[in-house]
């Protein structure tokens, strides 16, 4: 069960639910059981009825129905210089906090 | 004249699933860093049918959440990306227990999901309740959690045989990942 539709396909999995939602919603809308239960109903069809590799099957939910919020994730054309220099200043300092995590786990030699 | 999109009913051109491999490959070269991620790509794909019908099978959730952990800083709802919650180790969960499952620690949409309900990445209690319904056999007994430490290495040759073999000891017959 994902969102990421591109990512998850390249990667190549046997069966794949996709859910066109932002992502941190594969399984699901928030405080939506109806579309939680659905959801999954749909990933068992899947796993159940694939005949091959590969298989994806789009679930007919939307997230809204403006598909507006598309254009925000990770859009480099919608952010300003000074915005785009927070965000390297955050993630240089994240993968900083990162780096001690993995020594605090024994995993020194990961990749970042 | 070029015909408009109304007239025949067209979506926005924007109104397909989201090119997130290269949307995060401008957005880090904007950055400023040089060397692209190089996701995962297989031109094949393992794929075994069941060997059993759903109604007679254990399946397992896989998940890539994050225990909470009370002393790693704010883990949400609305959190900003807070890698010190990460986990670099395999981890797994009585599944006839409940738990606190949390995606700080990755990179989900921000602007437009707050992580307010672990019901939409977490779905033991969906599973709960369409297994008492008798969609499928049993859950397995353990829930796994995957790492993602974005090290291929690691994830193929420790990771995966580990949650493997985890699956194999609670007799698993299929499992369902869901990625964040």
């Amino acid at each position: 069960m994902g969102c990421a539709k591109d990512i998850v396909e390249t990667v190549g999995v046997p069966r794949f639910l996709f859910s066109d939602f932002p992502l941190g919603n594969a399984a699901g809308k928030p405080r939506d059981v109806g579309s939680q239960d659905f959801t999954l109903a749909l990933a068992l069809d899947v796993l159940e009825s694939a005949i091959g590799p590969r298989t994806t099957v789009q679930s007919p939910l939307r997230w809204t129905a403006s598909a507006d919020w598309k254009l925000d994730f990770s859009n480099v054309a919608k952010m300003s210089p000074e915005e785009i220099a927070r965000r390297r200043a955050e993630f240089d300092a994240q993968k900083e906090v990162a780096k001690d995590r993995r020594i605090q786990d024994g995993v020194s030699n990961a990749a970042s | 004249m070029q015909p408009s999109d109304d007239e025949f009913g067209f979506v926005p051109e924007h109104d397909r699933p989201i090119p997130y491999l290269q949307r995060i490959r401008d957005y880090y070269l904007t950055l400023g860093y040089g060397t692209p991620y190089r996701w995962a790509q297989y031109a094949d794909v393992p794929f075994q049918a069941l060997t059993k019908s759903l109604k007679d099978s254990t399946v397992a959730l896989i998940t890539t959440a994050a225990p909470y952990q009370p002393d790693k800083g704010d883990q949400g709802p609305g959190a900003r990306y807070n890698s010190s919650a990460k986990f670099y180790k395999v981890y797994s969960g009585d599944t006839s227990a409940d738990h606190d499952v949390r995606i700080s620690h990755v990179g989900y949409d921000r602007i437009h999901t707050t992580a307010e309900d672990m019901n939409t990445w977490f779905p033991l209690p969906a599973m709960r309740r369409l297994q008492a319904k008798g969609r499928f056999g049993r859950i397995a007994r353990h829930f796994h959690g995957a790492p993602t430490n974005r090290s291929h290495r690691t994830t193929l040759d420790v990771d995966c045989p580990e949650i493997l073999m985890r699956c194999r000891a609670d007799a698993v017959d299929a499992a369902i990942l869901v990625a964040n």
